[in-house]
């Protein structure tokens, strides 16, 4: 077996920079659609939550915009986070406006 | 008389039924009275009559009546121009139609008949009390405790975080752990460790591509193009992970993954059950060479091992290799797979029409180890050292692996059977588009001479189109030489 060092040193070898995999290639490394799914599904319960003026459902679309920026990957985009963030506090915010009451669990009979 | 006592009961029954929407707790109407609403039983308050409950004589009830009447009145007053116009109408209205609406109990819905026929009797104190104003509604400035709800949210979304904060340092410290250890190996045996991507290296080492995922490219050795290193950690900066872990546990891995330059046609691989299993699902390669699986029994590797090889000859000699099988053997739960390569294209797509070109394939070494258990107690890392070290030897190895002849000939024999199959497969596909192709090419043709408003020119073409079409269309007869005699 060739000592390690040697074959640094005898032979020709190529240094060749790092091409990160494109994005839709498979199995690149760290792919996971967890970050897609939860944005999508966070910014459809803030809508829920702030057209049909369920507080639970702007609870939930918070939690999923946590979800989503916990698995994120470095290189996302930021602003997308940001904007789907915003959305969900402010369907919290609004249901609360309007409806000063405390929440009830969805399951609970008014 | 009658009429009066009427009206009057009608009136009890109005404020009686808006005072109890408004007792109600959620039953805000959303209409423009709301607010009025509110304030009406406020104001109910302070103009309820002051009557007690003794006088039962018609006179007196009629005095209090009539006061009661004012009263409600100017309450009444006090409500949008609508209600006012109901009142007037009340009021002028003295016809029959009021006695037949009252007559009908069932227009009533709560209301007790019996008032009707004692309306004059009963005491209008009875009914007071009844009409008490609604307690008005919860607010934020009193009464936390019904917001409990909120409170389990909001605790809820902070022990997300503080997870979040610890779950990444954990991470991250791990990371840096196992970098440190393997530091000198690396660097001893690679021109370039961890590419951060900029022009001009600036900060080699370890690079983040998400907070349970890290990423070192290392290249500058022979043999190799290069060997991109991933550790694969547990998500323990995400809550719903770490819940879904401790359902169903997993570690964190190390995947290696090497393009060689140069290697001999085989495709290898073998692992644990569910590792190899998934594999050989995943992976077009080891599907279309070696589908088949053997137990790792045979290489002497252990039950819980499965083997995928192409060509025997190749899976002796890299498992019954005395350095692999010392390695695997001391710590076999460090050990999660290997595949080799020279026909590695990824995992397979899930196209749904025929690719009309093969994939491209690269000669490529994949390595999966799995962390120890307590990663970051003292020196469990040391364990993982002799993995590192096991993959350089078998990176050497196998690129100066020679095949025999036989095996050599059986693997040719085989891609060159996986070509053929495709290429009939796609023909149909290839023949289409050439077909497509060609026709587009006429269409254009056509669309420059009809363009060309020459008549004669696309007569001319016109000619020639048909008689190719008659040469095509005829039976391609070979014509023969006849020798003259």
């Amino acid at each position: 077996m060739l000592n390690h060092t040697e074959n640094k040193r005898n032979d020709k070898f190529k240094i060749v920079r790092y091409k990160p995999a494109p994005q839709g290639t498979p199995g690149a490394p760290g792919e996971d659609p967890t970050t897609d799914y939860m944005n999508v599904l966070g910014m459809i319960f803030s809508m829920c939550g702030l057209m049909m003026r369920l507080k639970w459902c702007s609870w939930v679309a918070i939690y999923c915009s946590c979800i989503s920026f916990a698995n994120s990957r470095t290189n996302d985009d930021t602003k997308q986070m940001l904007s789907s963030f915003m959305l969900s506090i402010s369907a919290v915010v609004m249901s609360y406006l309007q409806n000063p009451q405390p929440m009830t669990p969805p399951w609970s009979n008014i | 008389m009658k009429l009066s006592i009427y009206f009057l009961v009608f009136l009890v029954f109005i404020s009686f039924k808006i005072s109890h929407s408004a007792k109600g707790k959620e039953q805000f109407n959303d209409d423009d009275f709301s607010e009025f609403e509110e304030f009406d039983d406020e104001e109910e308050v302070t103009v309820k009559p002051q009557t007690k409950p003794s006088h039962t004589q018609n006179e007196n009830n009629k005095q209090v009546k009539e006061e009661e009447i004012e009263n409600q009145q100017t309450i009444y007053r006090k409500l949008d121009d609508d209600d006012d116009e109901d009142e007037v109408i009340v009021e002028e209205d003295d016809d029959n139609d009021e006695f037949s609406y009252f007559a009908d109990e069932e227009e009533f819905i709560g209301y007790d008949s019996e008032k009707v026929q004692g309306g004059s009797k009963t005491p209008r104190s009875q009914e007071e009390p009844k009409i008490t104003i609604a307690k008005v509604p919860l607010h934020l400035r009193s009464n936390w405790d019904s917001f409990y709800l909120e409170m389990l949210m909001a605790a809820g979304l902070v022990v997300y975080f503080l997870n979040f904060v610890f779950g990444k340092g954990k991470n991250q410290k791990l990371a840096t752990a196992w970098f440190e250890k393997h530091r000198a190996l690396l660097e001893s045996n690679f021109a370039l460790v961890g590419d951060d991507g900029k022009p001009e290296i600036e900060n080699p080492g370890l690079r983040k591509e998400s907070e349970n995922v890290y990423i070192l490219w290392c290249s500058g050795r022979t043999l190799m193009e290069g060997m991109l290193i991933e550790l694969r950690l547990l998500k323990r900066q995400d809550l719903v992970a770490v819940i879904g872990q401790i359902l169903r546990p997993s570690t964190d891995q190390l995947i290696i993954k090497v393009n060689l330059d140069e290697m001999d046609n085989f495709v290898f691989a073998c692992g644990t059950k569910k590792a190899a299993g998934k594999l050989a699902k995943e992976m077009t390669d080891i599907t279309t060479y070696c589908p088949e699986k053997k137990s790792g029994d045979k290489f002497g590797l252990g039950a819980q091992f499965v083997v995928h090889s192409e060509l025997s000859e190749v899976a002796a000699a890299i498992l019954r290799d005395h350095k692999v099988m010392a390695v695997i053997n001391k710590n076999p739960e460090l050990f999660e797979f290997f595949h080799f390569s020279d026909q590695y294209s990824g995992p397979k797509q899930q196209e749904e029409a025929q690719p009309t070109k093969l994939p491209q394939v690269k000669s490529t070494l994949v390595f999966g180890y799995n962390f120890p258990k307590d990663s970051l107690v003292s020196d469990s890392l040391e364990s993982m050292k002799p993995l590192m070290q096991l993959t350089l030897y078998l990176i050497d190895k196998l690129s100066h692996l020679r095949l025999s002849k036989d095996a050599k000939s059986k693997a040719e024999k085989n891609r060159s059977k996986v070509e053929e199959a495709f290429l009939k497969a796609t023909h149909a596909a290839r023949a289409e588009m050439a077909q497509s192709l060609r026709e587009e090419k006429k269409r254009k043709e056509r669309e420059r001479i009809m363009s060309l408003d020459d008549p004669e020119k696309q007569r001319k073409w016109e000619e020639k189109e048909q008689k190719r079409q008659m040469k095509r269309r005829a039976p391609k007869m070979k014509t023969l030489k006849i020798k003259p005699m």
